[in-house]
């Protein structure tokens, strides 16, 4: 497999702030590859240099094999870019048709064809009923299916979404999944930032989680949940301190990390067996449980383990 | 599926075939004036009003102020015929400010960054949108044009000459349009671009001679005309208008010509100095 996105010590640095901190990336080609990490975390940062916006201040990057400082035109003949703002009101009195075509012949798809793939790239994401329409009447999950039919027009190698279902609806949501999935087994490359956990787990093949500008661990989902350990229980406790040190001493327990909500996140290969424990334990030392709930690990976990911190806290907050 | 036939081929040592580029760069201009011209003509309230403003100031402002002008002063006794250069002028001038705007709003709204992304030369922003700027004050001026001749004004030099002062408004549309969208790209926001241009707008076209000559202006503001670009331009339209050809007509014009080159060679750098954060 050829790599579509190889980085290597990428850097980008704003004033004293190093937004993007020597990141190595290597995407393959076909994959569906998540960048998943809070805001601010150096996301969209690492998006703008890989898409030509922004030049490093060290390091490179190479993008469908060319490099993204000495051959940026070329970069960007294959490149699909969904850009996490949406600037609809700029187009606003355009018909989605029109705009679709005019993206099309700055992609230069040939003038013959563009009409063609307008309708086509509209279809795929469910808005062919609506080309004629202007987009000022466009819901805001029409928008972003609008903004990915740009993105794909005119078959880039690569597609880049920058929190593609960012402030949608549920139901958006999972169309627009539904889009990115049929397009990674059209055998698209997809780089997809995010900072929801649910979507990078659905949909990515592989991801780096990234924080403070660091990557900090690359795998598939289901590789970086089976690294957390078997199962996790969650205890909400008065007496989170002490109910931390008797736990501690047990051998079942693999790792306890307190969470930024105050509970304690113990992971343990069996907590059908663990959680009796627990119980007992706190019974017996009169320890106040106010809830103990266990879970699969998931990417929130991953998270919290790599990083101290947890990414759900980070973007309610 | 269609087959789109996108030529992807990797260029050669970073160069494509110059006719394949020629064609790209063509049909870039093209896309992109298509939609500066859907969003104009979307705005049907807008596009009513900004062609046709001028052609009112001539007939309103005129009529008033023809009585109120002593004709000793502005040499002839056709105001509405000595207004006509000024009213042409501040039309370009106008025209060339929200004109700059689209890509004013392009830029803030980020969809810059979606265009600039896109693999197309950064040339043919900037030269569709100053294409596209000449299209529609050369339409403007040709309104003008109409109800002046409709309202008794005879133009001195003839067709010829009609059309010489379409060339002339041309030059001052592209330049007045390259130092409004240098502005755009300078300013950090809209708040910073609409203070500025309506601080100088009228300045700029009241020290000139558009509205009164400047043997009639005290001698600081008289300076200040002299040295206003708009003063050339004015002039050689006014003669045009009033007393056909004469000599100072080509040299208000290579004046004006080499304003303009000035004038896109600053927008050109300030658009260069704005994208060049990005790589090209």
């Amino acid at each position: 497999m050829a790599a579509s996105v190889v980085t290597d010590g990428l850097t980008r640095v704003f004033g004293d702030y190093t937004a993007v901190d020597s990141l190595d990336l290597s995407v393959e080609e076909g994959e569906i590859y998540g960048l998943l990490g809070p805001n601010g975390a150096g996301k969209t940062t690492t998006i703008r240099m890989l898409t030509t916006l922004l030049v490093p201040t060290s390091g490179s990057a190479r993008v469908c094999g060319f490099d993204v400082s000495t051959q940026p035109r070329e970069v960007r003949r294959r490149l699909g870019y969904v850009m996490q703002s949406i600037p609809w009101q700029v187009n606003r009195q355009l018909k989605a048709r029109e705009l679709v075509e005019i993206e099309a012949g700055l992609h230069h798809v040939p003038p013959k064809k563009v009409r063609a793939a307008a309708e086509e790239a509209l279809d795929l994401v469910g808005l062919l009923p609506f080309a004629d329409r202007t987009i000022e009447q466009f819901s805001g999950g029409m928008h972003k299916r609008l903004d990915l039919a740009c993105g794909l027009l005119h078959r880039p190698d690569l597609l880049v979404l920058d929190e593609p279902t960012l402030g949608l609806d549920v139901q958006s949501r999972h169309r627009i999944w539904d889009y990115v999935r049929t397009l990674g087994e059209g055998g698209v490359t997809v780089l997809l930032a995010t900072n929801y956990l649910d979507e990078a787990d659905r949909l990515c093949n592989r991801l780096t989680i990234i924080d403070r500008g660091r990557a900090v661990v690359t795998g598939s989902p289901a590789d970086l949940k089976r690294a957390v350990g078997g199962d996790v229980l969650e205890i909400a406790s008065s007496d989170a301190a002490s109910l931390r040190d008797s736990i501690a001493q047990h051998d079942w327990v693999n790792r306890i990390v307190a969470g930024d909500n105050g509970n304690l996140y113990v992971y343990v290969d069996d907590a059908s067996r663990a959680l009796p424990e627990v119980m007992r334990m706190a019974l017996g030392r009169g320890l106040a449980l106010d809830r103990v709930t266990y879970t699969q690990p998931t990417l929130d976990d991953v998270f919290l383990l790599h990083t101290g911190t947890q990414l759900r806290e980070k973007v309610s907050a | 599926m269609v087959d789109l036939g996108v030529s992807k081929a990797p260029a050669v040592a970073g160069r494509r075939p110059s006719g394949v580029a020629r064609r790209e760069w063509m049909q870039e201009v093209a896309a992109l004036t298509r939609r500066w011209y859907l969003q104009l003509v979307r705005d049907r309230l807008n596009l009513v009003f900004s062609l046709t403003q001028p052609a009112f100031w001539l007939i309103f402002f005129g009529g008033a102020m023809g009585r109120a002008v002593d004709t000793d002063v502005i040499g002839t006794t056709n105001y509405v015929g000595f207004m006509l250069a000024g009213i042409i002028a501040f039309t370009v001038v106008t025209n060339a400010m929200t004109g700059a705007m689209p890509l004013l709003w392009d830029k803030e709204t980020g969809y810059l960054d979606k265009l600039l992304s896109m693999p197309m030369a950064r040339s043919s922003l900037i030269v569709s949108r100053f294409l596209f700027q000449f299209g529609v004050g050369t339409a403007q001026v040709l309104l003008v044009f109409l109800v002046a001749v409709a309202t008794a004004v005879d133009i001195a030099a003839g067709p010829l000459g009609a059309l010489t002062i379409l060339v002339v408004a041309g030059l001052l549309s592209m330049s007045f349009s390259a130092i409004f969208t240098a502005l755009a790209f300078r300013v950090p926001t809209h708040g910073t671009f609409f203070a500025i241009t309506g601080f100088v707008t009228l300045p700029l076209v009241f020290m000139s001679n558009a509205f009164v000559p400047i043997e009639a202006m005290p001698d600081w503001m008289a300076a200040f005309a002299r040295a206003n670009p708009l003063s050339y331009a004015v002039d050689a339209v006014r003669t045009l208008i009033l007393d056909g050809w004469a000599p100072g007509v080509a040299g208000s014009m290579a004046i004006l010509a080499a304003f303009a080159g000035i004038c896109l060679g600053l927008a050109t750098f300030e658009f260069r100095r704005h994208t060049g954060l990005r790589v090209d």
